[in-house]
């Protein structure tokens, strides 16, 4: 490149990474140097505290509690949006007349935002009279408690949540299959594969990519989730919807404790990044 | 242009997928099955929408009436009434629709075009820092929450004085990880000779973008489009902080005031949440073969 | 390059700065919707060099709104209604003008006594009283007469135990598809401490420690167990009160689904506007007690601030001076929020004007008389809004079928473990 052309790709970098860099990466890095601070108010004023906060959240059990709660939301809503994801990609594959309405009507929670979706679901999931529990009732089951009883309010959030989440990653992996090449296909067939070993050592490696996409993609949006617990069962009962996002929001805009919550956000942070670099690891060794 | 580029694409990716061998679905049973399992799964999808908007239709005092125990009664409206779209409206809604409408508009134009020479550059250039810039400004605000970090973009915003203005709306959220991350996966798959003969022609990078690569890359543009135009029109948290004033009150702001400090409308919550909800179906659904696309041509299937 | 120039003009105009304000433009961080209009055009009116402009948020909406706002030091909202107990903790933050050159010792003498204490932080007034309140028994009179129950009269007090008497007989499966579809009580908020304090303070609890504080011994007191295990029997014993509270217990009374509430006088207000949906007969009973403990109510409600950062302190003082006394104060009562005013004088008018000699009214007459019966205030306290929201916690588990005691000490660890940092 000539001396001109040089500074080209910062030219072509600097209005979005800009823009990026003051009003997230900033804000950001502030907020994880917030955890090093205290603000004593009997004293006045904000302070430094140096590990302080972190030594605070490390020793609450409403911590280690939200953690737990975390961790086993995380893989189960993973998954679930994971493999319904793919299951539903393939079923949208299916090459039957009006596929093409199916796949709209499967597309419309991505157009509904999440605080709508929870609205429409914390009324359906009622306990006493709820949509859900009517049609259950319908085939007998009887009523159950969603979103008040600490054995089902998790899986409440985790419904909602698939439902508002898996249309987008079933595009994703549609558009994985659409890609594969028929010829591929056909070969794997002549040569004798069944079904399942032409999804199996066919369809599946070749969908690597978009699989590690969705996944890393799937499991940073749950991480972020905290919308439906804030409206709908503000972390109860008995603390079994307490995500950690959730209370870091608490710490900071409830309860004004600024420092304890960017610690809280700040050891999520490293927690999402070993996760995502374990599921690269997994993914790629496979190559 | 933009008809013989989009075949160009086509050529390069083939989208044959869809064509199974007819002996997979030899069977009618099978077929049966899939379009009950279609069926099945489209109720799911539609359930809900289904009963808010039979709801949204609704008097306040019945619209749970129907729901338990459950009767199909529950997904049309008892007493079709307009009275919770009188309601919001009255309460200024259009505007807000308005409000929302603009801001998205804005976003997607702007930060299209800005996300887009990002990614182009993330994808087609060798520089100092490549990597280390793309891990720190790309990955890491994707793995932040937005409204965790709110304190000190307000302080900024603030400081800026303009809260209370359009730009403290659109230009934060301008910069989009998503959006350049699906920008670079599909520029690093348009070929080179494309490329190479634009700048064999004369062609400065600007122009070459704008001219030979954009009107190659409707997918994606349209894909990142969806996902500005849904991240300002679902905002709620960021709006309520920087503009709080009437005149610029945004969609899902504006579905909020049906709550009151001691009871819900309900039926006008859910007139104001579908609505909030048409907009963007109305806009996401006829382009629905430019998502796959984007994402079949993008450098993810491998 | 075309589309570059476009966008790059696009910018521009985006970044352009809006009209500048006209100068004395304050702005009201407002709760819940209520109507504003009539009332600032009053204002206005009388005070043709300032202009308010009202943003109305939810409720929760508000704390996290001043939280943010406030804590970062912004100019605006220059006008903020505040929630009474949370005074101390924004007067803390010093996030609050203090009010003392503001008001008359006349205005001071008319506000209640006890509302002007809590405005007040460190020895200033740094939340101007607005308004009051207190709670009801409010009755479905049919529902009563149905089940052959007597309607107990306007000044009655039951018992606890009579209200949870008698919303056992009024709870049914009418229609018998195994469902309650008939509750026969519930609060109007379940989880608040606002509206339950009244069931351990009545038993001979208090709040919070003395230092306020101390939860420890206090909250776990006999008096609170006792009082919450009456609360946890409602929805979990004899299941009177529906355990999920996503659809409001006012919208169950007054849809007809539910015999008793114990609610706020702005329901009968709620009536008013609604009477033409309303089929069924009501009435209205003084706030229950239990039969071995003491009469009490809640009360308290909003005041008003104003921001320590505004740029127009002056007229925003203006502003809150207005709304918080004489004729400003009738006017929020009646064209506002419409909830009981903390003005002496104002309040007299419930005894004075004819217009609640009788009918629904005349409620609101035994209502303003019953905010006077030994209310208790909430806890005064820093810490208030975490005591608040790990105190709601405690009771959303309790109503949903938790162990009183375990709740309650588990509340006790949270609140602690919060109020360390207001210890020094």
């Amino acid at each position: 490149m000539t001396g001109r052309e040089r500074f080209m790709p910062y030219v072509f970098l600097l209005p979005a990474l800009a823009l990026i860099v003051i009003f997230n990466l900033f804000p950001t890095i502030a907020t994880l140097i917030e955890s090093l601070h205290g603000n004593s108010l009997v004293r006045g004023g904000r302070v430094f505290v140096g590990l302080g906060n972190f030594n605070r959240v490390l020793n609450d059990p409403i911590f280690w509690k939200s953690m737990q709660v975390t961790g086993l939301f995380s893989v189960l809503v993973n998954t679930i949006q994971v493999v319904l994801a793919l299951g539903l990609a393939l079923l949208a594959n299916s090459r039957v007349r009006g596929i093409t309405v199916f796949r709209s009507i499967y597309l419309l929670p991505v157009a509904v935002s999440i605080n709508v979706t929870t609205v429409v679901w914390g009324l359906m999931l009622n306990s006493e009279g709820g949509l859900i529990n009517g049609m259950l009732s319908l085939v007998g089951i009887e009523r159950q408690p969603f979103l008040i009883a600490p054995t089902h309010a998790l899986w409440s959030i985790i419904v909602l949540a698939t439902w508002k989440g898996v249309p987008l990653w079933t595009l994703f992996f549609l558009a994985g299959l659409q890609g594969i090449p028929q010829t591929v296909l056909e070969a794997a067939r002549i040569d004798g594969a069944g079904r399942w070993q032409c999804f199996r050592f066919v369809t599946l490696p070749l969908l690597r990519g978009v699989l590690l996409f969705v996944l890393v993609a799937d499991t940073v949006a749950n991480f972020l989730l905290f919308a439906p617990v804030l409206l709908l069962t503000k972390g109860g009962p008995q603390l079994s919807t307490n995500l950690v996002m959730y209370e870091t929001y608490r710490r900071g805009f409830v309860y004004g404790d600024l420092g304890v919550s960017s610690a809280m956000l700040s050891l999520m942070l490293l927690l999402v990044f070993a996760v995502i670099g374990v599921q690269f690891t997994l993914l790629r060794r496979r190559t | 242009m933009g008809a013989k580029t989009g075949r160009a694409i086509s050529a390069a990716q083939p989208l044959q997928g869809l064509k199974l061998p007819s002996h997979v679905w030899r069977h009618t049973g099978e077929r049966l099955l899939i379009y009950v399992l279609l069926v099945l799964v489209a109720l799911m999808a539609l359930l809900p929408l289904m009963w808010a908007f039979a709801a949204s239709f609704t008097p306040n005092a019945r619209v749970f009436d129907y729901a338990f125990p459950f009767s199909l009664r529950a997904l049309f409206p008892v007493e079709f009434t307009l009275e919770a779209y009188d309601a919001i409206f009255a309460r200024g809604f259009g505007d807000a629709l308005k409000n929302s409408f603009w801001l998205s508009g804005v976003t997607v134009v702007l930060g299209g075009t800005i996300n887009a020479l990002a990614g182009f550059a993330f994808a087609r250039f060798e520089f100092r820092g490549k990597r280390i810039l793309f891990l720190t400004v790309i990955l890491l605000p994707f793995l932040v929450p937005v409204d965790l970090t709110a304190i000190p973009r307000f302080i900024l915003v603030n400081s800026l004085d303009w809260r209370n203005t359009w730009q403290a709306l659109i230009v934060p959220g301008l910069g989009n990880s998503l959006a350049i991350f699906l920008f670079r996966q599909f520029f690093e798959e348009i070929p080179q000779d494309l490329i190479d003969a634009a700048r064999v022609d004369g062609a400065s990078w600007l122009r070459l973008f704008f001219n030979v690569v954009l009107p190659l890359s409707r997918p994606v543009l349209i894909t990142a489009a969806l996902f500005l135009f849904l991240q300002q029109w679902d905002a709620y948290f960021w709006p309520l902080l920087v503009a709080p004033r009437p005149e610029l009150r945004l969609v899902q702001v504006a579905i909020s005031t049906a709550v009151e400090e001691h009871r819900t409308r309900w039926n006008e919550q859910l007139a104001g949440s579908m609505l909030a909800a048409i907009v963007p179906i109305l806009l996401l659904l006829p382009f629905q073969r430019y998502y796959i696309q984007a994402v079949t041509s993008s450098g993810l299937k491998d | 390059m075309k589309q570059l120039v476009l966008a790059v003009s696009l910018l521009l105009l985006a970044v352009a700065p809006l009209a500048a304000q006209e100068a004395t433009t304050i702005t009201w961080l407002n709760c819940c919707n209520w109507p504003s209009e009539e009332v600032i055009a009053e204002f206005e009116a009388e005070n043709p060099d300032i202009n308010v402009e009202v943003e109305t948020v939810g409720f929760n909406a508000l704390f996290e709104q001043i939280q943010v706002r406030l804590g970062g030091g912004a100019s605006d909202p220059d006008v903020l209604s505040v929630d009474v107990p949370v005074t101390a903790g924004y007067g803390l933050r010093g996030w609050l003008l203090p009010l003392d050159d503001v008001f008359s010792d006349e205005d001071r003498a008319d506000w209640l006594p006890a509302a002007l204490a809590a405005g007040t932080y460190n020895g200033e007034l740094i939340s101007a009283p607005v308004s009051t309140s207190t709670q009801l028994l409010f009755i479905n009179s049919d529902m009563f007469e149905a089940a052959g129950i007597e309607v107990p009269g306007v000044d009655d007090r039951l018992t606890y135990e009579q209200v949870a008497d008698i919303a056992e007989q009024l709870t049914q499966d009418t229609d018998g598809d195994g469902v309650t579809d008939q509750w026969g009580f519930s609060w109007e908020q379940t989880v608040r401490i606002y509206q339950l304090q009244p069931l351990a303070v009545g038993l001979g609890g208090q709040s919070i420690g003395d230092d306020g504080l101390t939860v420890d011994g206090v909250i776990n007191s006999q008096a609170w167990i006792d009082g919450f295990t009456f609360y946890s029997n409602m929805f979990n014993e004899s299941m009177v009160a529906p355990q999920d509270d996503t659809i409001g217990t006012s919208d169950l009374f007054w849809s007809g689904k539910m015999g008793m509430m114990i609610a706020g006088p702005w329901n009968i207000n709620r009536y008013l506007r609604e009477a033409e949906n309303i089929e069924f007969n009501w009435t209205i009973a003084r706030h229950p007690y239990f039969e071995d403990g003491e009469v009490t109510t809640p009360t308290g409600s909003w005041h008003i601030g104003v921001n320590i950062n505004s740029d127009s302190p002056d007229e925003a003082k203006r502003f809150v001076q207005w709304i918080s006394t004489g004729a400003g104060a009738e006017a929020w009562w009646r064209r506002g929020s419409g909830d009981f005013p903390a003005q002496q004088s104002v309040l007299a008018l419930f005894q004075s004007d004819e217009e609640f000699d009788e009918g629904v009214k005349y409620f609101l007459r035994v209502a303003a008389d019953e905010a006077t019966v030994n209310p208790d205030p909430r806890a005064v306290s820093p810490g208030y809004l975490e005591y608040e929201q790990i105190l709601q916690d405690a009771f959303q588990d309790i109503r949903t079928g938790a162990d009183v005691e375990e709740s309650l000490n588990l509340a006790v660890a949270r609140i602690e473990s919060e109020m360390a940092k207001y210890r020094g």
